[in-house]
């Protein structure tokens, strides 16, 4: 049971940045070669730019806001300055309200990121301390008007200043009270700490009596994490800008559970209680909606869908809706309660079967991401520790839990693998994989689909032995695969689009897309190895058309593929493995255009051609052929 | 496409088959159906229009086939000729399968019959022709024209299967004792016919049994891509390499089948009222067929305007443009640009470079899974894929690259893994996570516990002493999952899944057919074998189990009462990092009333430090009176999510410390003004929302100190 089951699950993010000569003055770089005048100030600015984008990117519906603190001007919704009366909250500047971000509002944080002027106008230090229970309470009141009933809200404070308040009991005393009522009202503070050029961040000093061990919406995330203790030793601006990027992404998404305290059955008789969370999920871009252009601005409108009978088109109540099968032409019903039970295989659970080597589980067996679980305190007090026990042995023997789980009542059952997965950190020391047991979905046997026949010619040694040394020329570094490397291109350059488009930009010409593979380093490191492959390739493709049959779980090939093949002849220096007559279709084709008689081509072969170049071979024979037109014109 | 396909079966109804043998609970004849059905019912649940059927009875009390004529062919009648079985043909051949008052009509010659009507209905066309005849073998048969027949089902590789109840088979391990004698004989020739013509003769327990065993549908395997494995860029470099290859899935999940939405025909729906009577299914089928009609979903659109009535007002489809949110802007992307967000693409498969196979995370598998192998036929293609397959092989490495199935699509990054078995060499490829497709949750280490002052701890009662950790390791290491051969040594056995099905799947499938036939009948639970992982094997248990009982005593591990959980009043208010008790600064500052500004906060507040219930009475008094100006004052829906966090607050709150009284008073006064438009006009809206939040009454489900029990909950939020 969901005991904030009333909650919207969004979460709320308002950076608190601290203005103050400290944090304005600039950090140059060490290196000579970067000349940078980033400071604390516009470091965490461009943090909190770059947390907007992305956040519109990965959480649209989640709301993300801007205070400053500390600053001459004060703005708090239409009070500043010039209006009557009493500030409320004086020397607290909003300068981006807690709301869903607007392109416009997109727009004008990056020009405050950019601009230096308006960083001088906005950003000028006061000559009064700000009163940390004022910007608090502030804080408190735009979370309360504008997040109510967020399942996540969470201030990030960022500042150099340990000790705001020295020795001011009142005013210290003033601000931990407004830290609890935060808490108290579910508001998690997350503190970026800066340390100054002479001394470090100390926490004790004001900060640990303003934040809180346990988050007061999770109450079982273990125990507090540090803040990533390098952030507060970067000297320099754009380390500085770097290590508070890293702290601010691990903790960009708040940590909501995909399942919570489900049993974890070791044997009979035997639960410990672990939540579920989704690390892995394929980032799509949103799905288009329709807009609305006849008011002053475009205008999302909101689908409403009713359901009608097909026979009367009356008005259905949800509670006349029967679900039913179709079967034979006609259809089979079920009573709803006999619909649910039809996927009800008991409660949720994940029940240990047995053990089996990691080796055994094969690379093809797989049908989706992966969940990771994480042991709670919630329903067993001990949980934990056996939790680390079955870890670290499935770790140290390399073994994997085969289990039977159900994730909610009606989900049905899956066989998993369960491993463990150690923890994982960058070279700040900033976690990348958190430890713990990951279940691998198995595939059913309705499944599994078998293996097409194909031509099988086992390569000789000499072959292999060549392409091994392309393969071992070509390796990432590390020889590991780091996701963080490979941003998502299709869905950056949606949204970059996108971004322009809303803030009528000009269009950007070209896409940065660091999927594409490092087309000069791979000729340079291996083109002469490729090509002495070729050349083996070539002698042992001669070899072994002239003496043996190929091997194959086809029925007998026409032998004209063969003599085609033959035909291609080895090229001079030229790598080609295609063994098609993909060399003749390209000189054809070619000779056809400059002819202008493309169109006496067979649809087949303007096909093949699009298709080895990886364009679309679909439509009519005058698509195909303007198609290959442009194609050579562009040459 | 699949193949045609026109079966036969041939149902022997007569009189004896109507009677209970050897101790079943059943008649042979039901015993026979429980398998027709399940045959036939799977070929109807194809809905193929090619996947046909006809069925013939025999010793039928009548005649009835185009041959009858002939006195040969006397009790067998055609039940349904040669076409594709929809419903009503399942409820007219269900009328029909009883058992006659004779035991006169010969087998034989319903094959004979069989025969003719696959020839008449396939001609000399590619069909999959099969004949199933099941008999108990009592009565006469001739042995006449044996030899014809199986010539022609030898000519038109017709499938033959025959089977009967109580036929002996020494394979399956059935004798039947004291057989007729006239039994015995006819199962002898119809064995040695079987025999002849390469079919099954088996005995029908067999059949019965293995239905069980739930079919797996096999999928002709279709191309996902076709074209280059690509190293380096052709355009540019000379030195580039391009293999031509074939993407076939290697896993997919089968999906069950989906369920429609219907409702019944409005003609008949007048009769009903209300929500009671949509479990019963009309007795009657109303005489023109079908009594459900299907839902059509209907979509408005609606844009927000303050000068309209209800701010809101109707948009046509037509007016609407296509666009995208940005944030909370709308971008509006005209048709001429609709493409104008996609990235161009070129189709092709290119390396981006090689990985050490060790130090890939396994769970960094993204979703199912796909094989690559050289184009068809090639010769010299195969000869270069197979250098990279075994390249890779000995390297232990695997290939990150960038797939682009088809022009304009998005890339994604794939892992090539090489795959070599005895008779098939392919690459295997999963997709691997993009930068945005992680989430960053960060979780403390499991071998060590870090304090909130940075020290690092290695004894906690978070982590395991030597003894867990030992009584664990003996625990896996008994529960390993073995194969014994046949001399009873364990070997390591693959993962089950060639044998483990999907029980969502099967389960319906089984269900919608059954329900079919027997429409009045319940449910049947679903089969053992859909549920056979779902405990670990009985041989593992017994020999574990003391490794099992040493890990209990020595884990220690406690359940938590449920009613603990959540608790307050015994709980150690929370402290910040330092220690600091904030609580008692709070009761310096003497806040006495809740401020509407700080509402939930100070309430929260007046309840920890709450030293008597009149203070607990009157901070929930001063709460109502706060939500209840929030509703006052809401414009249209401008403060509900408000009222809803302080009604949950207040809920959760009251139920921790034990007064679900107060809330619920509170509640039942509130509905009231609500629905007697006290509180600002019409808020029925609000209360709507109250029921979705699951904000009504505390039962005694949730609190063992309500009074409401939880039909008196329900009835509340449901009542108007």
């Amino acid at each position: 049971m969901c005991e904030q089951g009333y909650k919207s699950v969004r979460d709320a993010v308002l950076f608190a940045i601290e203005v103050s000569d400290s944090m304005l003055q600039p950090r140059p770089s060490k290196d000579p070669k970067k000349s940078s005048q980033e400071s604390p100030a516009t470091a965490a600015l461009k943090c909190a730019y770059h947390l907007m984008q992305q956040r519109i990117i990965s959480n649209p519906h989640d709301m993300i806001g801007v205070l400053f603190y500390g600053t001459k001007l004060s703005k708090f919704y239409d009070e500043d300055e010039n209006s009557r009366g009493d500030l409320s909250y004086p020397h607290c500047y909003l300068f981006t309200d807690l709301d869903i971000p607007s392109a416009h509002e997109v727009l004008e944080l990056r020009s405050l990121v950019e601009d230096e002027d308006k960083v001088q106008n906005v950003l000028m230090p006061s000559d009064e301390n700000v009163s940390m229970a004022n910007v608090l309470f502030c804080a408190n009141q735009i979370f309360t008007s504008k997040a109510p009933n967020f399942l996540s809200r969470r201030l990030f404070i960022v500042t150099d200043n340990d000790n705001p308040h020295g020795d001011n009991k009142a005013l210290r005393s003033a601000a931990t009270v407004r830290a609890k009522d935060l808490y108290d009202l579910g508001v998690i503070i997350e503190l970026f700490p800066i340390s100054q050029l002479n001394q470090e961040f100390d926490t004790s000093k004001f900060y640990d009596d303003i934040i809180y061990k346990a988050s007061p919406m999770d109450p079982e995330a273990p125990s507090y994490l540090k803040p990533d203790s390098k952030t507060a030793e970067a000297q320099d601006g754009i380390s500085l800008l770097n290590n508070l990027l890293s702290s601010i992404n691990s903790r960009s998404v708040p940590r909501r559970a995909l399942v919570s305290n489900i049993s974890l059955e070791l044997g009979p008789n035997f639960k410990i209680s672990v939540s579920g969370y989704l690390l892995f999920k394929r980032q799509e871009p949103a799905r288009s909606c329709f807009v609305w252009l006849g008011g002053e601005k475009p205008q999302i409108a909101k689908g409403v869908t009713t359901q009608i009978a097909d026979d009367t088109a009356r008005t259905i109540e949800k509670w006349e809706i029967r679900k039913a099968y179709r079967f034979g032409g006609d259809q089979v019903s079920f009573t709803p309660e006999e619909q649910k039970g039809l996927r009800d295989f008991g409660e949720p659970v994940i029940r240990i079967i047995g053990f089996k080597p990691l080796s055994e589980l094969p690379f093809w067996a797989n049908v989706k991401h992966p969940v990771f679980i994480y042991p709670s305190e919630e329903d067993y007090v001990g949980s934990t520790r056996v939790f680390s026990a079955l870890y670290q042995k499935l770790l140290r023997d390399k073994k994997v839990a085969l289990v039977w789980y159900i994730a909610r009542k009606a989900a049905g059952p899956v066989l998993g693998a369960m491993m463990a997965g150690e923890e994982k950190v960058d070279e700040d020391g900033v976690q990348k994989f958190p430890p713990g047991l990951w279940i691998i979905p198995l595939p059913f046997a309705d499944d599994v689909r078998q293996n097409p026949e194909a031509t099988i010619q086992v390569a000789p040694e000499p072959l292999i032995d060549q392409m091994r040394t392309i393969i071992q020329q070509l390796q990432l570094p590390k020889g590991v695969y780091d996701p963080q490397k490979y941003p998502n291109p299709s869905l950056q350059w949606h949204y970059r689009i996108l971004q322009a488009l809303a803030l009528d930009e000009d269009l950007p010409e070209k896409p940065e897309d660091k999927t594409l593979p490092k087309y000069r380093q791979i000729d340079k490191r291996a083109g002469d190895y490729v090509l002495s492959w070729a050349d083996e390739l070539e002698k042992q493709y001669a070899t072994i058309s002239a003496t043996s049959g190929p091997k194959t779980t086809l029925a007998k090939r026409p032998a004209k593929d063969k003599g085609a093949a033959d035909k291609a002849g080895p090229p001079a220096k030229k790598a080609k493995a295609d063994g098609s007559n993909a060399g003749n279709i390209q000189a054809e084709v070619q000779s056809h255009y400059q002819k202008g008689t493309l169109s006496k081509l067979t649809v087949a072969t303007l096909k093949e051609y699009l298709t080895s170049l990886g364009r679309s071979a679909a439509g009519k024979k005058a698509d195909l052929v303007e198609r290959v037109e442009e194609l050579l014109e562009a040459k | 496409m699949a193949d045609k396909e026109a079966t036969v079966y041939i149902v022997d109804v007569g009189k004896s088959m109507g009677e209970r043998r050897n101790g079943r609970e059943i008649t042979d004849l039901e015993w026979a159906m429980q398998y027709v059905w399940d045959r036939i019912t799977s070929t109807v649940a194809t809905g193929r229009k090619t996947a046909m059927l006809g069925v013939i009875g025999l010793k039928t009390n009548g005649t009835n086939n185009e041959l009858q004529d002939d006195s040969h062919f006397s009790n067998i009648s055609v039940f349904s000729e040669i076409k594709q079985f929809l419903m009503p043909d399942l409820r007219q051949l269900k009328d029909e399968i009883k058992p006659s008052s004779t035991d006169k009509g010969d087998a034989i010659s319903a094959l004979i019959l069989a025969i003719q009507m696959i020839i008449t209905h396939c001609k000399k066309l590619k069909w999959k022709r099969k004949i199933v005849l099941i008999t108990n073998g009592l009565g006469r048969i001739s042995d006449e024209n044996v030899d014809d027949i199986v010539s022609k089902v030898e000519e038109d590789s017709t499938e033959l299967v025959i089977l009967g109840p109580d036929f002996d088979d020494s394979e399956y391990g059935v004798k039947e004792e004291e057989k007729d004698p006239r039994k015995a004989e006819n199962e002898a020739l119809l064995r040695s016919l079987s025999e002849q013509c390469g079919g099954v003769f088996g005995t029908l327990e067999q059949a019965v049994s293995e239905m069980v065993i739930p079919r797996v549908k096999a999928v002709r395997p279709i191309a996902s891509f076709k074209g280059f494995l690509q190293l380096g860029n052709p355009h540019d470099y000379d030195t580039a390499v391009r293999i031509p290859v074939e993407r076939y899935p290697r896993t997919m999940v089968a999906k069950a089948p989906s369920a429609s939405q219907f409702v019944l025909r409005s003609d008949l729906a007048a009769g009903q009222e209300g929500p009671d009577s949509i479990t019963t299914i009309p007795e009657t089928q109303p005489e023109d067929g079908n009594p459900l009609t299907s839902v059509r979903n209907l979509r408005t659109y609606q844009v927000s305007d303050e000068n309209a009535p209800g701010g809101k007002i109707d948009i046509e489809r037509e007016d609407l443009a296509k666009g995208y949110e940005y944030g909370r802007t709308a971008v509006h992307i005209s048709e001429t640009d609709e493409n104008i967000t996609a990235l161009e693409t070129e189709a092709a498969l290119e390396l981006i470079g090689f990985i050490q196979a060790e130090r890939y995370d396994r769970y960094m598998h993204m979703s199912n899974t796909n094989i690559l192998i050289a184009q068809r036929p090639n010769d010299k293609t195969s000869l270069a894929l197979s250098s990279f397959i075994h390249a890779l092989f000995e390297l232990e490495s695997y290939a990150v690259a960038r797939l682009v199935t088809k022009e304009n699509k998005p890339p994604l990054l794939v892992l090539l893994a090489p795959s070599i078995e005895p008779e098939y060499e392919c690459l295997l490829e999963v997709q691997l996570p993009f930068a945005e497709d992680i989430r960053t949750y960060r979780f403390p280490p499991l071998d060590k516990v870090i304090t909130v002052s940075g020290k690092v701890v290695t004894e906690h009662r978070n982590l395991p002493n030597d003894d867990l950790q030992d009584a664990l390791d003996r625990y896996v290491d008994s529960m390993e999952l073995m194969d014994k051969d046949e001399d009873g040594d364990l070997s390591e056995a693959p993962f089950p899944i060639e044998d483990s099905f999907s029980p969502v799947l099967h389960r319906i499938n089984a269900a919608i057919r059954s329900r079919a036939i027997q429409p009045n009948d319940p449910i049947p639970p679903p089969a053992k074998i859909l549920t056979q992982f779902s405990q670990p094997p009985e041989h593992l248990l017994e020999t574990t189990q003391r490794h099992l009982e040493k890990l209990i005593e020595v884990a220690d591990v406690k359940k938590v009462p449920p009613k603990a959980k959540g608790r307050k009043r015994a709980r150690e208010p929370e402290k910040p990092l330092s220690g600091l008790d904030v609580d008692a600064l709070l009761s310096q500052e003497k806040r006495v009333k809740i401020s509407p500004n700080n509402a939930i906060p100070e309430f929260k507040q007046t309840l920890a430090l709450a030293e008597n219930i009149e203070t607990t009475k009157d901070a929930v008094k001063q709460m109502r009176s706060i939500i209840e100006d929030q509703i006052r004052h809401s414009l249209g829906d401008a403060n509900y999510d408000r009222v809803t966090e302080g009604l949950g607050v207040m809920r959760e709150e009251l139920i921790s410390y034990e007064e679900p009284g107060l809330y619920n008073e509170f509640l039942k006064d509130l509905k009231e003004k609500i629905l007697k438009e006290r509180l600002g006009g019409d808020r029925r809206e609000l209360w709507w929302l109250v029921k979705r939040s699951k904000l009504g009454l505390i039962d005694q489900r949730q609190s063992e100190l309500s009074d409401i029990t939880e039909e008196q909950a329900k009835a509340f939020l449901s009542a108007q």
